[in-house]
């Protein structure tokens, strides 16, 4: 059993106290995350919560499957009562006045919310360096960004703030953190997760997706904020899903395929890294094989042309009037980027030229992996092509871009793709990245956890 | 000069739910602001609800009932249309691409029926938003620039609201119920186009305003720019609109957080055999399933329920005489009330009744209209009612005997008569309505008094 399980059993004999963790987690961020700088605002409520948990386990009454557990939340999703800044001016002040889908479902589960976790504004960002609240610094590889946009969720898990982070993820905002963090992820398949209550950056490829310590911790995550509600449209037809009762059955016979191109894409140092994980893999009785992904390096430009309509429309809302401070007039550069390059390419004259082609591209990607993942039940390779920069370090917008290649086919293309540390370079770790099948969770989630086991 | 008018008219459907959310649709009966939720105010992190079918079916009825081709077992985008305004608090509102196409009303070719969701209200002198309006599903109808005058405008957006009022699916015009944009170009001159139309009278004045403006230029040598212009209801007339507000440019996108709309052929076909038969088409069918005239046919139908009403009477009672009646008498006593024919509380029975005792002349017409109006306050038996009113028809024996009375009374006119006066003749019949209280029919006395009369010479 894995540390999350472990702990959940602990609470649940009444062996430590629910009230008294949170306790320590609060007094511990207090103290440690001035420096790491993950959380943005801590729930006045979390000990409430947790009395009320506390309260129902002594009196024997059935309590939910996070009983107890502690929870950070990214801050671009509604938790009512609580600020979702998106770690922006723009809603420095908006106090959400309902909960977000996910978080009634954790609620539901008897989970306490420690509080919200610090992002790239707007989930826009790949370094946990362009919130309006200072950049997080990266736990696992100190002097480092943690990665983003969850930034915040991931270098939470890594330096032990809380027991599991909700992250979202629109082109790698969970993977690409937890991989710079060495922390579990998931990206589940799009349609998977609720989106309800949580604030739009690329509404046809966000999702909320968990970050944990352990695979078992992110199974659990998973099965609890998955299935479909009545009151969202873009839903898959899934009403609930079970991965723990069979994450343990091993990986012989799987077949994981891997890609020439993600090595043509990524640093050797860790190409080096990833080599020796597909090595454990095959030992554990994988079978490796090679696939075609001729046209993967397209993916990375496609995705900003999308995702910069997607937010220019999405952001309309925050025009000064209902929120205080018009988005234009508050905003960090990136977001700033984004929005003005949304605005160009979706007037009239150009939408043939750049949006409409970009769906087509978008559409041949899609296509491109689910052909590979016919002949293959997982693909494998790099997370990130490049190690985490140190804070401070000024990188180019398209440099910027450039840790994105590997994570946002999956965003295109809709599938699932999970994360876990396989290993470290010069002690900053690296992680694996496993793409799936449409809800082909379980079989990522197998993978993941053959891999955790090898270490 | 040739004129060519086209409109593009906006009607609330009478839904109890948002178009993309629970809140209740009645936005005009409640306190501002009250009738919303974080879906239909536009919160962060709000998604919408999958569309309200009330709606969707709403459109497909109202495009069926404009003679439209239903666009089945297809893809239709619901589509983001962006603009900033206080009034739309995502700064998007949602738009369907058509649900119907190639329609026609009255020789007017409809282009288009789609499905739009209507903004908040927004005052700016308070400087105030009600979002109770935001989210109430709208449709759109598009026709083509077949119109050729401001009164046939009139005439068509008349013909226009009484079908869609016919479907029962929109809410009555007034209150700002009706929008409509209209364009409209003279040979010779570039197309413009009036925003802020909310009446038909509204359609009507700023129609005329235009052409004698766009007549005046262009007899004065001017060229008439294409343009959008916006209608000032207090001074009717128009104005141009900013230039910002012309070029602007919606950057239409499909909604990510909505499956576009599929509408099967099954679908269209169960809303086609519930739905009420159109207007003009009935029109058409009760002018000569029952020989009427064309003027009785046209009240009749004028409303959808009056004409039910109709249709029920005629099956008891001569459809001539229901007509007759229909179209003078109980639209007269109806319009005295202020009331629509689907507000009245008697029967089809009863009112079938009242009309078959005047067709047997047990009552007069006068009598019997006495009784109508009663029969809209008292909704019951037409012959209870005669004996509230007191109206008790008199047998024919009755009727003689008064006749006898009178002539007898009034020798001075009855020889005036015989010497050729034949007005003295009215007062006679007078003095035996007066004698009976109103009770007998005078044409029956006239005619009875001139036999009795040319009898005696």
């Amino acid at each position: 059993m894995g540390r999350t399980l472990e702990i959940r059993e602990q609470i649940r004999r009444g062996e430590v106290s629910v009230v008294g963790r949170v306790q320590q987690f609060i007094e511990r961020i207090k103290k440690e995350d001035k420096k790491i700088n993950s959380f943005i605002e801590l729930n006045p409520q979390a000990i409430a919560e947790a009395e009320r948990v506390e309260k129902k386990l002594r009196s024997g009454e059935r309590v939910g499957r996070l009983a107890g557990l502690i929870v950070g939340v990214k801050s671009n999703i509604n938790v009512k009562g609580l600020r979702a800044t998106c770690a922006s001016r723009t809603l420095e002040d908006y106090v959400a006045p309902y909960d977000a889908e996910v978080i009634k479902r954790i609620r539901q589960e008897d989970a306490v919310i420690i509080g919200m976790q610090n992002m790239d504004e707007f989930a826009c960002g790949s370094s946990g360096e362009t919130s309006a609240f200072g950049p997080t610094q990266n736990p696992a590889a100190p002097g480092r960004i943690p990665g983003g946009s969850s930034s915040g969720s991931a270098a939470a898990i890594a330096a032990g703030f809380c027991d599991l982070s909700l992250g979202t993820d629109t082109g790698g905002s969970i993977r690409n953190p937890s991989s710079h963090c060495g922390v579990v992820g998931i990206k589940p398949t799009y349609g998977l997760v609720p989106r309800q209550g949580l604030i739009d950056l690329g509404m046809s490829l966000d999702q909320i997706g968990p970050i944990a310590p352990d695979v078992e911790g992110a199974a659990l995550l998973l099965e609890i904020i998955a299935g479909r509600t009545q009151n969202e449209c873009v839903m898959l037809p899934v009403d609930r899903v079970e991965y723990l009762s069979r994450l343990n059955r091993g990986i012989k016979g799987m077949r994981i395929g891997t890609s020439s191109k993600f090595a043509e894409l990524t640093d050797p140092k860790i190409m080096a890294v990833i080599d020796k994980a597909l090595d454990k893999l095959r030992d554990l009785g994988a079978e490796i094989v090679e696939v075609e992904l001729p046209n993967l390096e397209k993916a990375m430009p496609t995705y900003y042309l999308i995702v910069s309509v997607e937010f220019f429309s999405a952001t309309r809302k925050y025009d000064g009037r209902k929120y205080g401070k018009r988005i234009e007039e508050v905003c960090g550069e990136e977001v700033l980027r984004r929005i003005l390059r949304g605005a160009h390419i979706s007037r009239r004259e150009y939408r043939g030229k750049f949006y409409q082609r970009a769906l087509q591209v978008r559409t041949l990607i899609r296509e491109e992996l689910m052909r590979a993942l016919q002949h293959v039940d997982v693909l494998v390779g790099p997370t990130v092509p490049k190690l985490p920069h140190r804070l401070g370090d000024k990188l180019t917008p398209m440099e910027m871009y450039g840790y994105d290649y590997l994570t946002v086919p999956a965003n295109l293309a809709g599938i699932c793709g999970g994360v876990i540390k396989a290993g470290e370079v010069n002690g900053i770790p690296v992680g694996l990245q496993i793409q799936g099948k449409p809800l082909g969770e379980l079989d990522v989630l197998r993978v993941m956890k053959a891999m955790e086991e090898t270490a | 000069m040739r004129v060519k008018i086209g409109f593009e008219v906006h009607l609330q459907l009478k839904t109890e739910r948002k178009l993309y959310c629970n809140c209740p649709a009645n936005y005009q009966d409640v306190p501002p602001n009250t009738n919303v939720c974080p879906i239909c105010t536009g919160m962060p992190g709000a998604k919408p609800l999958p569309p309200n079918e009330q709606a969707i079916d709403a459109a497909i009825e109202i495009g069926l009932m404009l003679g439209c081709r239903i666009l089945t077992d297809r893809t239709i985008y619901i589509q983001r249309k962006h603009y900033d305004y206080p009034d739309l608090p995502s700064g998007y509102q949602r738009t369907s691409q058509p649900i119907a196409v190639d329609g026609e009303l009255s020789g007017v070719r409809i282009r288009e029926v789609h499905l739009e969701e209507d903004p908040g209200q927004y005052d700016p002198v308070a400087g105030r938003v009600d979002f109770n309006r935001s989210g109430v599903p709208l449709v759109e109808i598009v026709t083509e620039p077949d119109i050729k005058s401001p009164d046939e405008a009139r005439e068509f957006l008349k013909l226009l609201t009484r079908a869609l009022e016919y479907t029962g699916k929109v809410r009555p015009e007034g209150g700002g119920a009706m929008r409509a944009d209209v364009n409209i170009s003279l040979e010779g001159g570039g197309r413009v186009e009036v925003k802020n139309i909310n009446s038909i009278h509204g359609a009507f004045r700023a129609l005329n305003y235009e052409i004698m403006r766009q007549k005046r230029k262009l007899e004065r040598g001017e060229r008439v720019e294409r343009e959008t212009r916006a209608y000032l209801e207090s001074q009717m007339i128009t104005v141009p609109m900013r230039a910002k507000e012309m070029e602007e440019d919606y950057r239409y996108i499909p909604d990510p957080d909505l499956f576009p709309l599929r509408i099967s052929n099954q679908k269209v076909e169960a809303i086609r055999r519930q739905m009420p038969e159109a207007p003009h088409l009935r029109f058409k069918r009760i002018v000569a399933q029952y020989n009427i005239n064309e003027e009785a046919a046209e009240v009749i139908v004028s409303e959808r329920e009056l004409a039910d009403l109709f249709e029920q009477v005629a099956q008891r009672v001569s459809p001539h005489l229901a007509a007759t009646w229909f179209r003078t008498k109980l639209k007269k006593v109806l319009n005295y009330h202020g009331m629509r024919a689907a507000d009245v509380k008697f029967t089809s029975a009863q009112l079938a009744e009242l009309l078959q005792l005047v067709e047997r002349k047990e009552i007069t017409p006068e009598q019997g209209e006495l009784v109508l109006r009663e029969l809209v306050v008292d909704p019951r038996s037409p012959r209870a009612l005669l004996e509230k009113l007191g109206l008790k028809p008199l047998k024919p024996a009755d009727i003689e005997k008064l006749i006898h009375a009178v002539i007898e009374e009034n020798q001075p006119a009855v020889r005036d008569y015989l010497s050729g006066k034949t007005e003295a003749l009215n007062f006679l019949v007078g003095q035996v309505m007066r004698a009976s209280k109103g009770k007998a029919d005078p044409r029956e006395i006239r005619k009875r008094i001139e036999e009795i009369l040319k009898e005696g010479r």
